[in-house]
């Protein structure tokens, strides 16, 4: 890609950087094959040592067992997890490009130290809000007339109210985006929110994919969010639930398990590679991952 | 390029749209037109949990039919968190099933409903259980929790591990057909039953603390000790029966090497596996609750069942029954003469947590477990003994486990403990796990380290109770 | 002309109102409701009780907070270096002008795609003592005893930084991007002045990048001392062996969530944010020295 305009090196004389680059790659790829070819096992051969890398027999039924396992119920949970996600998704998406818009095309007296304090409030491990977050929510449960914990509430609402971190990056993107455009927008009668809908916005399509991708990755990654506000199974997340599978009573036969990591890995490993450049070039630009 | 990038999308959008609109739902379709669902959240997992399923059923078709009341049930793991952030968060179910254990750190933390009035009600006093169980049932005065199955911990030995090993047991002035009844005897027996192979490994243990390793904090009793003085309130750990109880777990990793220990384990496989250590006979001796002749039976099927069919087995009585078998329980041995048929006596519990929203019908559905048909008929399908008092001579000649009369036994010896009532016993298991994984590994002195855990423990316990006092003062 | 800059501050508020409330509401409250349970007994299930700095007190006697802020830091000394050394060298191999580039990338990116529960499961089995592949490796190339990893307390850390070294891919791209940045002339004078390979990578390379490596300093301290999901999959709620893998946040998450001490998570949690600031600070304090800033 980038390096097309380059004349191809000859293979002999860079054969240390390949060798090392294998090697490397090697070592990135064996954990996926091993869980691959584990989930294709037997129980039994799955125990084999030394283990075989190429399952014999080659057992498919794991993934169905997994699927219609009585004790599992990943479908449920995968829904979950996808409703969760599209929440996240939507709500990040969209309120993040508001604000960003906002501290990006918008001269007021205190942008700069907002925006700064915004930055800032990255810095926060989560554990510190984690109690008092969980608190709030209880109260909104007892003052709200519905109810937020235990159910999905507390893991999208927040996601409503912009996202520190995608705020950032969007608004790294609109400034790149000339003032003379929505300049001529406002001369043409164009409102504030009228320039934000119909110039950034389009012009901003490949930064909010990056946002998008980011969040869903973010939820579908999120373990101590529904480990904490979610109790019931019927509620569960996918890492919540492929947890709770692999900690049952005994412990989990590797066959099954492996096969229920592959299903919660395909899907991000499917969309990586639909929009791998995106990705790549999202987390290269603002060097850091949702 | 194109047509991929058109195929990806379709494989994932196309699923996961299907999965949002007709995916399984969580949604809980009330049947019938009863008013009442009962929430009741259980730890167990697998064939334990689908058997209490069975009885749930049995509940709503019957009892639950005539009062209105649907028991909905569900069961996952490391429920005992989930219930006590749910009662915190003021959502939690109406029943929970949790360990015994749990019973006195909920009470201690106002997350529990007593149901001294409610069981009264139902005519459940202290006279329906054993008085083992009655007593773990009850904190500060209360009967804060009922039983849903209890067990008892015996010996279980592979009776053709110790027929191999006959002559040499004989030689060393054992009878093979009498277990071993003091500690010593087992140690002797252990070293006997053990084998290695020619680079010293071990291909068979005579005996494994760590396996399962599950009672190895109630290890003093049979060395006549306890860790907890409860009319004191202090940690007892420094006694020098607990110390020497601590003293004999490590011996067998100087006996058998502490990488032994390690190595061994992790080889050992699952619990519920048929590389269960017991199972595969590389452990001839083992604690073990009534419910493992459940997994031995489903899991292999050559230590069970050898002669006949347990259809055939069931028409013999009982002494008869256990030829049947190539394993055998009987009361574990202890370190202290005369001291006999010690047993940690465990249970599950039902308990109704704080701000249930039917206490009442959440007690009907308990009322009906402790019916002693009904018990005794989920006692049977766990293959464990009964918690009541009274037993009935169907329970005790049909049951699926052939040594239920030790566990029976067992379970109304005077000997018998409970779980320790701490209301901080959760993070008193977590230092006593540290503590006995460190002395396996001959990290620690048993001597020192119990001192260590006896200084921290009894700090944080009575830390745990200035603030409860602090607690108790303040709400008016 | 003051009309138009109260009208734009209007407007700009009104933009950025969704994160002002969400800041309010889902920030700046929980943190400072967090200070004041941190001076409190709090169950959840009884109100508070102001009980003073009891809780830091007893922070400072708990033996489990040094432990695990000592494991911490421990796990962070070994996966930091490590990590950014591998990163940065994978960085540099990629870098490279050579065929197969963008395979290779994909390839060393894709691990850290995976889903924190997910690669637990995966590497709870590489490192299983009697049947992981990992050990199955050790005993072909002829390590006649290869560590119990997580069952063994000297080994069960360095398996957990093995873990997290398959997740470097994120800061490969990170440095990729870096790297891609390094003007071409200055090579060039590099190689006019008869520079080396070592010497052009001291004194080229590695002072462009230092922005970004201070920059992915900054963000690897902030994660690694909120480590959780791992850990406390594969190794228990208490770190097994004897602790040795029992990390901060895990035992904040204990007091929290399965002992309900929430005053006592919430004086933790603030000496966790305590840290992770004067790290920060000290981060930016001494890069100072060491980071350069191109002039743009």
């Amino acid at each position: 890609m980038d390096n097309a305009t380059e004349p191809q090196s000859r293979l002999s004389k860079n054969w240390p950087v390949h060798v090392a680059l294998i090697l490397i790659c090697a070592m990135a790829i064996v954990p996926f094959l091993w869980m691959l070819s584990t989930s294709l096992k037997t129980a039994d051969t799955a125990m084999e040592f030394p283990p075989r890398m190429i399952p014999n027999p080659i057992v498919p039924g794991n993934y169905l067992t997994v699927i219609n396992n009585p004790k599992a119920n990943f479908l449920l949970w995968a829904r979950n997890t996808l409703i969760v996600a599209a929440l996240s998704v939507a709500g990040t998406t969209i309120s993040s490009a508001i604000v960003a818009y906002g501290f990006s095309k918008i001269r007021f007296r205190g942008r700069g130290f907002l925006f700064g304090l915004m930055l800032s409030t990255m810095m926060i491990p989560f554990p510190v809000t984690m109690v008092s977050l969980f608190v709030i929510f209880r109260w909104l449960g007892d003052h709200t007339g519905m109810m937020w914990l235990g159910t999905f509430k507390p893991l999208w609402v927040p996601a409503w109210f912009g996202s520190a971190f995608n705020i950032f990056l969007l608004r790294q993107f609109f400034t790149t985006i000339p003032d003379e455009l929505s300049e001529a927008a406002r001369m043409d009668g164009c409102s504030e929110v009228g320039i934000f809908l119909r110039v950034i916005l389009p012009l901003a399509r490949p930064a909010l994919v990056v946002v998008a991708l980011f969040a869903f990755m973010g939820t579908w990654n999120d373990y101590l969010g529904p480990l904490i506000y979610l109790q019931r199974p019927e509620q569960f997340t996918l890492g919540l639930g492929l947890q709770n599978f692999q900690s049952q009573h005994g412990g989990t036969p590797w066959n099954q398990l492996m096969a229920a990591s592959v299903l919660v890995v395909l899907p991000v490993l499917l969309l990586f590679f639909l929009a791998q450049r995106t990705f790549i070039e999202g987390i290269a630009t603002t060097g850091m991952k949702g | 390029m194109k047509s991929i990038k058109a195929f990806l999308i379709a494989i994932l959008v196309i699923p996961a749209l299907g999965l949002i609109l007709f995916g399984p739902r969580s949604e809980f379709q009330l049947p019938d037109n009863r008013i009442v669902v009962v929430d009741y959240w259980e730890k167990w997992t697998g064939d334990e949990a689908m058997q209490m399923q069975q009885i749930v059923d049995e509940f709503n078709n019957t009892v639950g039919k005539e009062k209105n009341i649907y028991v909905r049930y569900v069961s996952a793991s490391s429920i005992t968190q989930k219930t006590l952030v749910a009662t915190a968060a003021g959502v939690p179910p109406d029943i929970a099933g949790l360990w015994d254990r749990d019973m006195v750190q909920f009470a201690s933390l106002d997350a529990l409903e007593p149901m001294d009035e409610m069981a009264a009600a139902h005519g459940i006093t202290s006279a329906t259980y054993k008085p083992v169980y009655w007593k773990a049932c009850t904190y500060e005065g209360k009967l804060y929790g009922l039983i849903s199955t209890p067990a008892d911990v015996a010996l279980h030995y592979n009776k053709r591990a110790i027929r191999e090993s006959a002559p040499a047991l004989r030689a060393a002035g054992f009878d093979p057909d009498r277990l071993p009844e003091t500690i010593d005897e087992l140690d002797a027996w252990a070293t006997i039953l053990t084998k290695k192979d020619s680079n010293g490994r071990i291909q068979q243990a005579g005996y494994l603390p760590i396996e399962p390793g599950w009672y190895l904090a109630y290890t003093p009793l049979w060395f006549g000790g306890q860790i907890w003085d409860a009319k004191n309130e202090k940690f007892t750990l420094t006694d020098p029966k607990v110390v020497q109880a601590y003293q004999w777990i490590q011996s067998y990793s100087h006996r058998l090497g502490k990488e032994a220990m390690t190595g061994f384990k992790s080889g050992l496989g699952n619990f519920d596996s048929p590389q269960n250590a017991f199972l595969a006979g590389t452990v001839v001796m083992e604690q073990q609750g009534p419910w493992m002749a459940n997994y031995i039976y489903n899991l292999k099927p050559g230590l069970s069942t050898v002669k006949w069919p347990r259809e055939v087995e069931m028409t013999k009585p009982l002494a008869e029954r256990r030829e049947n078998y190539e394993w055998g329980a009987a009361a574990f041995p202890s370190a202290v003469p005369g001291l006999k048929d010690v047993t940690y006596a465990g249970f599950d519990i039902l308990l109704i947590p704080r701000g249930a929203k039917y206490k009442k019908e959440a007690f009907e559905f308990i009322a009906y477990i402790n019916r002693q048909d009904v018990m005794e008929k989920l006692c049977k399908l766990h293959c464990k003994n009964s918690p009541l008092a009274n037993v009935s001579d169907d329970f005790l000649n049909n049951h699926p486990n052939p040594y239920i009369n030790v566990f029976e036994r067992l379970a109304n010896s005077p000997n018998a403990h409970g779980v320790p009532q701490i209301p901080i016993f959760a993070e008193v298991m977590q230092e006593l796990d540290t503590l006995t994984q460190s002395i396996t590994q001959l990290r620690a002195d048993p001597e020192t380290g119990l001192a260590a855990a006896q200084v921290r423990l009894q700090a944080k316990y009575d830390q745990y109770m200035k603030r409860q006092r602090l607690r108790r003062a303040t709400q008016r | 002309m003051m009309r138009t800059e109260q009208r734009n501050l209007l407007k700009g508020l009104a933009f950025i109102s969704p994160w002002l409330i969400g800041f309010a509401v889902f920030t700046a409250l929980p943190l400072g409701l967090s200070l004041y349970y941190s001076f409190c007994d709090y169950s959840l299930l009884q109100p508070p009780v102001y009980i003073g700095t009891a809780n830091y007190q007893e922070l400072w006697r708990d033996p489990d907070f040094w432990k695990t802020l000592g494991n911490t830091f421990y796990y962070a000394s070994l996966a930091l270096p490590l990590g950014m050394i591998m990163a940065l060298g994978a960085a540099m191999l990629l870098n490279v002008k050579t065929r197969g580039t963008s395979i290779y990338r994909t390839i060393v990116f894709l691990p850290s795609l995976v889903p924190a529960v997910a690669s637990a499961m995966v590497w709870l089995w590489l490192l299983n003592a009697k049947l992981g592949l990992i050990n199955a490796f050790l005993i072909w190339v002829g390590v006649d005893n290869p560590p119990s990893w997580l069952e063994d307390v000297r080994w069960a850390m360095p398996a957990l930084v093995l873990m997290s070294l398959w997740g470097v891919g994120n800061t490969v791209v990170i440095y990729l991007a870096g790297l891609q940045d390094v003007p071409r002339e200055l090579y060039e004078a590099a190689d006019l002045d008869g520079a080396g390979t070592m010497q052009k990578m001291m004194n080229v390379t590695l002072p462009v990048l230092s922005p970004v490596i201070f920059f992915n300093l900054i963000i690897a301290i902030i994660g690694t001392l909120q480590v959780f999901v791992g850990p406390s999959i594969m190794t228990g709620a208490s770190g097994n062996p004897e602790k040795s893998t029992y990390f901060y946040t895990m035992h904040l998450y204990n007091h929290a969530f399965q002992f309900l001490h929430m005053g006592y998570a919430s004086a933790m949690a603030w000496v966790q944010l305590l840290i992770v600031l004067v790290l920060t600070g000290v981060a930016f304090w001494t890069s100072k020295r060491w980071v350069h800033y191109q002039g743009k």
